[in-house]
C-alpha cells in the first residue's frame, strides 16, 4: 500500500499570491493513497525540508509530491532530502506550481488555483507509479583540455596545473597571450600589459603539467563527462620546434611580405615571422600563403631562409598532425574579436585614412607596435593636434549589437589619458559619448583622472564624419550640456568599437554542443547561479567568449572555471544520473531507428553471442545517453523506455489529467 | 500631474501620447536612449533649429499638446538620415510625421506650402507643378521640345478619392 506525502510551497507569494494552497493542499488530501498534506511558506528552507523528512519517518511515506517550483531549481535540494531519510531519492515527483501556474496566469487566480489541483492530481498519479533508481558512478580523467591561450585560457591553465591537473592548452595562433598581448596599458592602474602578462605566459609553457599545443585546433570531440576524447590538428610551423632558437635571421632574409596580424595589419611581416616582440613559444613559423616555396609547391624555389637558418630548423616537409588526448573536462576561453567599424559607412572607418579603431590605437601605442609606441598618423606621420573619440561604435545599436560592449567606455578613457601623456600639451582630446559607464573597482577614480587631465567630454554622437582633401577629419555633434550643435575638427579620430563574438565560435559551439545566447556569445548554463559552465555537464566558460569583458572580470571566471573542473574532477569518480533509456532486448527487432536518431551517440547496435549473426540488437551507452527520450518514442515496438518516464507512468498522468475535466462548450 | 513643466507651466497629456504611439504602431520608434546622433546630423537644424532627439524625448514624457501647435514640426526636411542610422532603430522622422497629422487633425496651423501642395495634387495629381528648365546651354525647355508626352489632369474621380482619403480621421 503506497503512502503518499503531498507539499505545496508558498514560495513566499510566488505562489501563495495567485493560488489559493490551502485549498489545493484540502483538495490533495482526498486523493488516493494520499496520507498527509501539507503546504509551507518556503518548502525549501530548512524547516521545510525538515517537515518531510519528519513526516516520511512518522508516517511512513513512501512516495513524496512536492508541488513548488521548476524541477530545474530544486528538484535535487529535495531528492537530497529525501535520500538523508534513507528513502530512495528518485521516489520524489516535483510539480510546477510556479513557473507552470501562478507566474503564468498571475491575472486568473481561480483558475490558476484550478490547474495548480490539476497538476496536483496528475503528480500523485504518476508518482504511485515511480520506481527506485540508483546512481552509477564512472572513472574520469585527471586531465583537462583548455580551448585558447588568452589571458583566460592562460589563468584556467595555470590554475589547473598548479592543482596536479594535466592540462592541454591549444592555441590557434602560433603564440599565446591573446588580445590582451597586442594592448599597450591596462586600465584602471595604467600598468604595462607586456610586463604583467609576459611572465605568465612563460610560466604556462615551463609548467610541467601543461602541453602547449599552438598553431593548433579542436577538430572533434566525443565522449561524456569525465571521459572526453579530443582530436587537436597540429597545423606544420614548417620551421622544427626543437632546433630553432628565435634568432630571426630567417625573417630578415625571407622577400616575401604580408600583412601582420598581430599589429592589426596595420604593418608587414615577411611570410616567415615570429608571431610578436614576446612570443611564446619563440619559433618562427611560415605562412604557407606567403612562402614562395610552399606555394609554388616546388623544391627548387627561394629557400632563402632555409639558407641562412644556422640550426638548420627549416622543415617545409612537415605535415599537418592529429593528436589524440583523453580529458575529463573542457574549460573553452576562446574570447572574442573587435567589431569591424567599416560597416558602419558613416564613420568613414575604412574610408578615412585617420579614423581608426580603438584595438588599433593601442598597437600604435604600444612600444612593440609599428609606431614604435609614438601616437601619429601612419600616412602622414604627423603628431595629431586634435584627437576625438566615438563611443559605442557597432554596440548599443540594433543593426549591429544591441548589447553594451562594457570596455569601450573605459577603453576610451585610457587611450584618452595615454594621448595626453604622452603628447602633452600640444593636443585637444574629445570623447564623444552617449553614456559614461565607469562601474567597476577605481573605474570611477580613473574617469575622474581622465578629466582633471583636460580631456573634455561631449555629450552626443556625430551622425557622420567628412574628411577634408588634406586629410583632417570634421563633423558636427550636438552636445546635450550645451545644447549647442559644435563643428569639431580633428586629425585623428579614434572609434570605440565593441567585442563581437569571434567568427570560430558557430564551430565551437557545434563541436562542444555548448549553445550560444541570442547576442552570439556562448550560454551559461544560468545567468546568475551557474555562469561559469555551459549547459554541458564537464565543459567551462571562461573570459570574453560567455560575453565581453575586461581583464578582472577574464580572469576572475578563468580561476572560477578552473575551480569548477576541479570540484569536478578531483575526486577521480563522478555520480551519473540513472534517468536513462534502457532497452528490452527481447522486444528489440534490430531496425536501427533509435541508432540514426540518438544526438549523443549514445547507441550501439551489437550481436549477441550465439544467436543469429544477421540480428543485432540496440545497446544503450550509459554514460552518452543524455535521456532525452528520442529513442523511446521512435522505437516501433516500444523496446526502449527511458528511465522514469515509462509509457505507464506518463499515461496515468494523463488519464489523471483528463479524469475530472469538465467538457467545453458543443454537445 | 507628477510631472510639469515649469516654463509653460505644461502638464504631460498622456491620451495624446497615446494617439502619436498608436500611429507609430508600439513604442519601437520612440526608443531612444538619447545618444543625439540624430540632432547632430539633422538636415533642419542649423537654419531651422529643428532638434529631433528633442522631440522625441517630449513625445515619450507626453508633452504632445505643445509640440502639436509648434511650427517646429513642419521644418523636417524628411532626408531620413535619422531613420537610417539610429542606433536604437526609433524614428524621429516617424514621429514627427505623426505630430504633423495629430496637428492637421485638431486644426491647428498648417504651413502654407503644405496646403499649396495639396491643392496643387488635388488639381494636377502631381506635388510639383511641370516647370520650364534651363539647361547648360541656357536654353529653357519644357516637356514638348523634349518629346515628353502632356501631362494631363486627373479624372474626377481621383479628386473624390483624394477628398475622401483626406477627410478620414484614423
Amino acid at each position: 500500500m503506497t503512502k503518499i506525502g503531498v507539499y505545496v510551497c508558498h514560495c513566499g507569494l510566488n505562489i501563495a499570491g495567485t493560488v489559493d494552497v490551502e485549498n489545493v493542499t484540502e483538495y490533495a488530501k482526498g486523493l488516493p493513497d494520499v496520507t498527509v498534506a501539507r503546504h509551507y511558506t518556503y518548502m525549501c528552507s530548512e524547516p521545510g525540508q525538515r517537515m518531510i523528512q519528519d513526516d516520511i519517518k512518522s508516517h511512513k511515506l513512501d512516495r513524496i509530491v512536492i508541488a513548488t517550483c521548476s524541477p530545474r531549481m530544486h528538484e535535487e535540494t529535495f531528492r537530497r532530502a529525501v535520500a538523508e531519510t534513507g528513502l530512495n531519492p528518485y521516489l520524489v515527483e516535483i510539480v510546477n506550481l510556479r513557473e507552470h501556474v501562478s507566474w503564468a496566469h498571475t491575472h486568473e487566480p481561480e483558475k490558476a488555483t484550478e490547474k495548480a489541483k490539476d497538476l496536483v492530481r496528475m503528480g500523485v498519479a504518476r508518482a504511485r507509479l515511480l520506481e527506485p533508481l540508483e546512481k552509477r558512478k564512472v572513472k574520469v580523467e585527471k586531465s583537462v583540455l583548455v580551448v585558447g591561450g588568452g589571458i583566460a585560457g592562460m589563468q584556467a591553465s595555470l590554475d589547473l596545473a598548479n592543482a596536479g591537473f594535466k592540462v592541454y592548452l591549444v592555441e590557434k595562433s602560433p603564440s599565446i597571450g591573446g588580445r590582451m598581448a597586442q594592448l599597450d596599458k591596462t586600465f584602471p592602474t595604467l600598468d604595462c600589459s607586456a610586463c604583467i602578462l609576459t611572465p605568465k605566459m612563460v610560466d604556462v609553457a615551463k609548467h610541467r603539467n601543461i602541453t602547449l599545443l599552438t598553431n593548433a585546433e579542436v577538430t572533434d570531440v566525443k565522449g561524456f563527462v569525465g571521459n572526453y576524447e579530443v582530436s587537436i590538428l597540429k597545423k606544420p610551423r614548417y620551421v622544427d620546434a626543437k632546433k630553432c632558437v628565435g634568432c630571426e635571421l630567417c625573417t630578415k632574409a625571407c622577400p616575401v611580405k604580408i600583412p601582420d596580424k598581430f599589429n592589426e595589419n596595420l604593418t608587414e611581416k615577411r611570410a616567415i615571422y615570429i608571431y610578436s616582440a614576446h612570443a611564446v613559444p619563440k619559433i618562427a613559423v611560415i605562412d604557407p600563403d606567403g612562402c614562395l616555396r610552399l606555394k609554388t609547391k616546388k623544391g627548387n624555389v627561394c629557400g632563402k631562409c632555409q639558407e641562412v637558418c644556422e640550426a638548420k630548423a627549416i622543415a617545409f616537409e612537415q605535415e599537418p598532425e592529429t593528436i589524440r588526448v583523453k580529458v575529463g573536462g573542457v574549460v573553452v576561453a576562446v574570447g572574442s574579436e573587435v567589431f569591424d567599424a567599416s560597416r558602419m559607412a558613416e564613420l568613414g572607418y575604412g574610408r578615412f585614412k585617420n579614423v581608426i579603431s580603438n584595438i588599433e590605437f593601442e598597437r600604435i601605442s604600444d612600444a612593440s607596435g609599428p609606431t614604435g609606441g609614438k601616437i601619429r598618423s601612419l600616412y602622414s606621420g604627423k603628431v595629431p593636434k586634435s584627437i576625438v573619440f566615438v563611443q559605442c561604435v557597432g554596440s548599443r545599436d540594433k543593426r549591429f549589437h544591441a548589447y553594451c560592449c562594457r570596455v569601450g567606455c573605459m577603453v576610451t578613457l585610457k587611450q584618452a589619458i595615454l594621448a595626453r601623456e604622452k603628447i602633452l600639451e600640444d593636443v585637444r582630446i574629445y570623447v564623444c559619448y552617449i553614456d559614461l559607464r565607469a562601474f567597476g573597482k577605481g573605474y570611477d577614480e580613473f574617469y575622474s583622472r581622465a578629466r582633471d587631465m583636460d580631456i573634455d567630454f561631449v555629450a552626443g554622437i556625430p551622425s557622420e564624419i567628412h574628411c577634408s582633401p588634406n586629410g583632417s577629419l570634421y563633423f558636427d555633434v550636438y552636445d546635450k550640456g550645451t545644447n549647442k550643435l559644435l563643428e569639431m575638427h580633428a586629425d585623428m579620430v579614434v572609434l570605440g568599437t565593441g567585442l563581437v563574438p569571434n567568427a570560430d565560435l558557430e564551430r565551437i559551439s557545434s563541436l562542444f554542443h555548448a549553445s550560444r545566447s541570442a547576442d552570439g556569445f556562448l550560454l551559461e548554463a544560468h545567468p546568475k547561479l551557474r555562469p561559469l559552465e555551459s549547459a554541458v555537464a564537464g565543459i567551462f566558460l571562461a573570459g570574453a567568449c560567455q560575453g565581453p569583458k575586461d581583464i578582472p572580470d577574464t580572469v576572475a571566471q578563468a580561476s572560477g572555471a578552473a575551480a569548477k573542473a576541479i570540484d569536478l574532477l578531483s575526486s577521480g569518480e563522478i555520480e551519473l544520473e540513472p534517468l536513462k533509456a534502457v532497452v528490452d532486448k527481447d522486444l528489440c527487432s534490430g531496425c536501427k531507428i533509435c541508432e540514426s536518431i540518438c544526438p549523443f551517440i549514445a547507441i550501439e547496435m551489437k550481436t549477441e553471442p550465439g544467436k543469429d549473426k544477421e540480428k543485432s540488437r540496440a545497446e544503450v551507452i550509459e554514460a552518452m545517453c543524455q535521456g532525452c527520450g528520442l529513442c523511446s518514442s521512435a522505437c516501433p515496438t516500444g523496446a526502449i523506455k527511458i528511465q522514469q518516464f515509462s509509457n505507464p507512468q506518463v499515461l496515468t498522468q494523463v488519464q489523471a489529467a483528463l479524469a475530472e475535466a469538465k467538457p467545453k462548450g458543443g454537445k | 500631474m507628477s510631472l510639469t513643466d515649469l516654463m509653460t507651466m505644461a502638464t504631460p497629456n498622456l491620451e495624446s501620447r497615446e494617439k502619436i504611439l498608436a500611429r507609430l504602431c508600439g513604442r519601437d520608434l520612440v526608443n531612444c536612449f538619447q545618444c543625439i546622433k540624430c540632432t547632430s546630423g539633422c538636415t533642419a537644424l542649423k537654419l531651422l533649429e529643428l532638434r529631433p532627439h528633442e522631440i522625441v524625448k517630449l513625445v515619450n514624457l507626453g508633452f504632445v499638446d505643445e509640440l502639436a501647435s509648434s511650427d517646429i514640426i513642419w521644418t523636417c526636411a524628411t532626408c531620413l538620415k535619422c531613420v537610417q542610422r539610429c542606433p536604437q532603430k526609433a524614428s524621429p522622422y516617424h514621429v514627427i510625421v505623426a505630430l504633423r497629422n495629430l496637428a492637421v487633425e485638431r486644426e491647428a496651423k498648417v504651413p502654407e506650402g503644405y496646403l499649396k501642395a495639396v491643392s496643387q495634387i488635388l488639381e494636377t495629381g502631381l506635388a510639383e507643378p511641370c516647370r520650364k528648365i534651363v539647361t547648360r546651354k541656357m536654353e529653357t525647355v519644357d516637356r514638348e521640345c523634349l518629346g515628353l508626352p502632356k501631362v494631363c489632369n486627373p479624372k474626377e474621380s481621383f479628386q473624390a478619392v483624394f477628398m475622401k482619403a483626406m477627410e478620414e480621421k484614423p
